[in-house]
């Protein structure tokens, strides 16, 4: 099976993000970069495929230079090979935008199986997987967190809401967004890094995949969230307020 | 002459052409037999693939090693004083008597050089008696110990072979000391010196495949051994990652593989085989023994399988009793390290915790997985200085230090020791665990991203001198990050505090603390007496029966901590029981690893539990209050 793994890098979970100067993107310089994560599933999931059942895993990220250590790290973790599509304007293109981009890249493969994060850690649209699929004209799932082969094509397990779940099947070749939590990442290892050295990365740059540089979204101004610390009190007898604490930490807080 | 001696040793005058020849014949046959066994043993020693980093210098201190460990037995005798002397005598005669021997062999082909008439053959045979009398009797105590007192960690099964050997190095004395009373002349003279005879050419070919071949090889493996206190080597080339077939053991390793004398003294002391766990650390160097006699040095069998169980080097914690005690150059600690980083650097160890871990630092900043920002706003809270330049010490705070709650308020006791001692300090902006727990689960590629971070900011930040309330850090940053750069200078708070008593205040009441050594203080760094006097100036010193270099560990070593539920009896609660039992009101502690794991212990242990104090808080007890703010 011929699997295509679309990643992001994204500032690392607990990076101090600042605003710079011009307040229409974040301070780049100072930042620690990281594989997004429902991309990492996306990864662990494409990589269970081949070891149980061959072929090859591509992966295929957009972005400028700093985009290479993350697609290394995929590499060290068992990719066989990589696109990086070299571009610094991801800021001015929306998912519409940057999905053209990705399916640019990957027809020439035309893999079985497209996978990729639900959304991203950064900018959290949570389209450009299946606008991705829609470019590509593959049928497509969202949600997911397992696939299986099953005879020409695969069942996937999809998350719903409130503990449900759903098996669906799919004819190959298609699309698919990974939830995070489905499977057990592995670590990086030094037989991973000294292997990903002589692993092909391609790069190609959005003219060369015939993609004019067009801003396709302007931002206007960025600001960080404010952060609000409201204390309620609980009133009533104890069970009354273990009861409407109880409501609070399941529905509010998404403690339980 | 008769008047004056009452005994002297009858040597057979000459021997009869054939009995010549049979001699010859026999001596041959047995130094055959002998190089048969052996040569593929040196052989396997020597295809091993070689130590790159291994250097003969420092020549003076091997020298010191090998006078004070192999000829004067000093580890021998100091872990285990009657058996110990038992077997320093046995040594002792074996080197008194070499001469002898050799005599005794040219008297068989007709060219002894010592008479007993002359001054110095006179001399040196009364001398050997001395020693054949203390051999005798130390071979015979160490078979009494053996096959009738049969201590547990000797193993439970009795080798005959040990029984047969020890029976043969007796009966070489006793053949030897009959002569003294025999008289000149008679026939029994011959007799005997073919008894001693036939006795040493059977001995010998038994050695190469029983635990006697120490007597061969230990003198080298004491000699070439590694030297510092679990030497984890560097990675050679491309191709190197840790111990994982047997084309990975290096020479060192096959050596002292092949020298172990089975005498469990790492077993006696091995947290994890007193606990119940798979891992013993005298299994791990036999099974090496075992892989190399079935696969030879060239094998690409995995070493952890057949001879060696996948889990046993994950058991260990790292605590180092077992290359401490070993009287024969062991080093198991890089062996140990050495299976995890073939594991774990090729991605065979697969354990959901261990995963965990590993990711987190991939991502994160510290080992507890906790947000940075939660270390920042700790340092805001205390108002801890950020770390300039000016300031004469960086205070680093650790994972523990910097995010574990109790570990916090140890920084916090200990940083306000400094301020009242008026010492500069500051701490780093932005700092990363030190890679300690993945440097000893073997993933060198983490270590490494994790020790180049960090040498990369201290030297941004221009840091000359750490002090840190971790053992684990110190060790960490002052030996381990080498690998990667030139860390500065680096000690421990009970160093520094241990320097500046003079200057702190004493409190009014003596209670009675019993102090736990941390491994990483003591037998990595041999720092015993700094903690100590910290805790003399507090209180009353209490010491647990197993202290000072024979502590026992707390558990959470070599990355344990993170690894969750064990196996067997928890390691914390058997060292909690001890520092218990010595009725101390409270438990002193210089580690925030030790002090965490404790904590657990005593409070699963319930009842009148001691206060748990680290020797930072013990000190600034006594201090004038401050309005320094609380920790947490």
């Amino acid at each position: 099976m011929k699997i295509v793994v679309a990643i992001k890098q994204v500032p690392e979970r607990d990076a101090p993000v600042r605003i710079d100067a011009a307040g229409r993107w974040i301070e780049e310089a100072d930042l620690q970069w990281a594989l997004n994560e429902s991309d990492a599933y996306a990864l662990e999931e494409a990589l269970q495929l081949k070891e149980q059942h061959g072929g090859e895993v591509i992966v295929l990220s957009a972005g400028p230079e700093r985009v290479g250590s993350t697609i290394r790290e995929a590499l060290a973790k068992g990719a066989d090979r990589a696109i990086h599509v070299d571009c610094d304007d991801l800021g001015q293109r929306d998912a519409l935008a940057v999905a053209r981009l990705l399916s640019a890249a990957i027809q020439p493969d035309s893999p079985d199986l497209v996978l990729t994060g639900l959304q991203s850690d950064d900018l959290g649209y949570g389209q450009t997987g299946v606008i991705l699929a829609e470019l590509l004209g593959l049928p497509h799932a969202s949600l997911i967190l397992h696939v299986e082969k099953s005879g020409s094509g695969i069942t996937v397990k999809r998350e719903l809401e409130e503990g449900w779940f759903q098996n669906i099947e799919l004819p190959l070749p298609a699309a698919l967004t990974i939830q995070s939590g489905g499977a057990k990442l592995r670590y990086a290892t030094l037989m991973g890094i000294k292997r990903a050295k002589t692993k092909e990365i391609r790069r190609l740059t959005a003219a060369e995949l015939g993609i004019a540089a067009q801003a396709s979204i302007t931002l206007d101004r960025i600001a960080l969230p404010q952060k609000q610390k409201t204390t309620q009190i609980l009133t009533g007898t104890a069970q009354e307020t273990a009861a409407a604490l109880v409501e609070k930490l399941k529905f509010e807080v998404r403690a339980l | 002459m008769m008047v004056l001696m009452p005994f002297t040793l009858a040597e057979p005058a000459a021997f009869p052409v054939l009995e010549r020849i049979v001699f010859a014949g026999l001596a041959i046959a047995s130094g055959a037999l002998f190089w048969r066994r052996f040569g593929p043993i040196l052989h396997r020693i020597l295809q091993s693939r070689k130590d790159a980093d291994f250097r003969l210098a420092p020549f003076g201190r091997r020298m010191w090693e090998f006078v004070s460990q192999v000829l004067c037995q000093s580890k021998v005798i100091r872990q285990r004083p009657l058996p110990g002397l038992a077997h320093a005598f046995v040594f002792w005669g074996f080197c008194a008597f070499a001469l002898v021997t050799l005599n005794h062999c040219a008297v068989g082909l007709g060219v002894g050089f010592l008479s007993p008439d002359g001054f110095f053959g006179r001399f040196y045979f009364y001398f050997a008696a001395v020693f054949a009398l203390a051999c005798a009797l130390g071979i015979l105590g160490l078979f009494i110990r053996r096959f009738f007192v049969r201590p547990r960690w000797l193993g439970a099964k009795l080798s005959w072979e040990s029984g047969f050997i020890a029976f043969l190095i007796f009966f070489l004395m006793v053949t030897y000391l009959a002569a003294f009373f025999v008289p000149g002349g008679s026939p029994a003279i011959a007799a005997l010196w073919w008894l001693h005879t036939l006795t040493l050419l059977v001995f010998l070919p038994i050695i190469p495949h029983t635990k006697h071949l120490h007597l061969v090889l230990s003198p080298a493996t004491v000699f070439l051994s590694r030297g510092s206190f679990s030497r984890i080597p560097p990675l050679a080339g491309d191709e190197d990652f840790g111990l994982v077939a047997g084309a990975d053991l290096t020479r060192l390793v096959s050596l002292q593989a092949y020298s172990c004398v089975e005498c469990g003294r790492c077993t006696e002391h091995c947290p994890a085989a007193n606990t119940g766990k798979t891992l013993n650390p005298k299994e791990i160097i036999l099974g090496l023994r075992s892989y190399l006699n079935e696969f030879g040095p060239a094998s690409a069998e995995p070493l952890l399988g057949k001879h060696n169980p996948p889990i046993a080097p994950f058991q260990c914690t790292s605590c180092g009793s077992c290359e401490f005690q070993c009287p024969v150059g062991i080093e198991h600690l890089p062996i140990l390290v050495g299976l995890r980083r073939g594991a774990v650097n090729t991605g065979a160890w697969e354990d959901d915790h261990g995963a965990k871990l590993f990711l987190t630092l991939e991502r994160g900043s510290n080992a507890l997985g906790l947000q940075t920002s939660e270390r920042d706003k700790f340092i805001q809270k205390q108002q801890f200085p950020i770390f300039d330049g000016t300031q004469e010490y960086c205070l680093w705070l650790g994972c523990m230090g910097g995010y574990d709650p109790k570990g916090r308020e140890i920084v916090a006791d200990f940083a306000s020791v400094m301020r009242y001692l008026g010492t500069s300090f500051g701490v780093l902006h932005k700092e990363k665990c030190t890679g300690d727990p993945v440097r000893r689960l073997g993933n060198d590629l983490l270590f490494q991203q994790l020790a180049e971070a960090n040498l990369e900011a201290l030297t941004q930040n221009k840091v000359k001198k750490i002090v840190t309330i971790c053992p684990h850090c110190v060790r960490t940053i002052q030996e381990d990050w080498k690998e990667y750069g030139t860390p500065p200078e680096v000690e421990h708070h009970s160093e520094f505090m241990a320097r500046h008593l003079s200057q702190l205040p004493k409190p009014s009441q003596q209670e009675s603390i019993a102090y736990h050594d941390p491994c990483y203080l003591g037998r990595y760094r041999n720092v015993y007496a700094e903690p100590r006097a910290v805790v003399e100036h507090a209180g009353q010193l209490v010491e647990a029966e197993r202290h000072g270099e024979r502590s026992f560990c707390c558990g959470a070593g070599g990355g344990l901590a993170f690894l969750g539920e064990e196996t067997g009896e928890r390691v914390s609660h058997v060292r909690a029981r001890e520092l218990v039992a010595t009725g101390a009101k409270t438990i002193g502690t210089a580690c925030p690893f030790c002090n965490s794991m404790f904590r657990d212990a005593l409070a699963a242990s319930g009842g009148n539990a001691p206060q748990l104090l680290d020797i930072a808080q013990l000190t600034a007890r006594s201090l004038p209050q401050q309005d320094a703010p609380s920790a947490s």
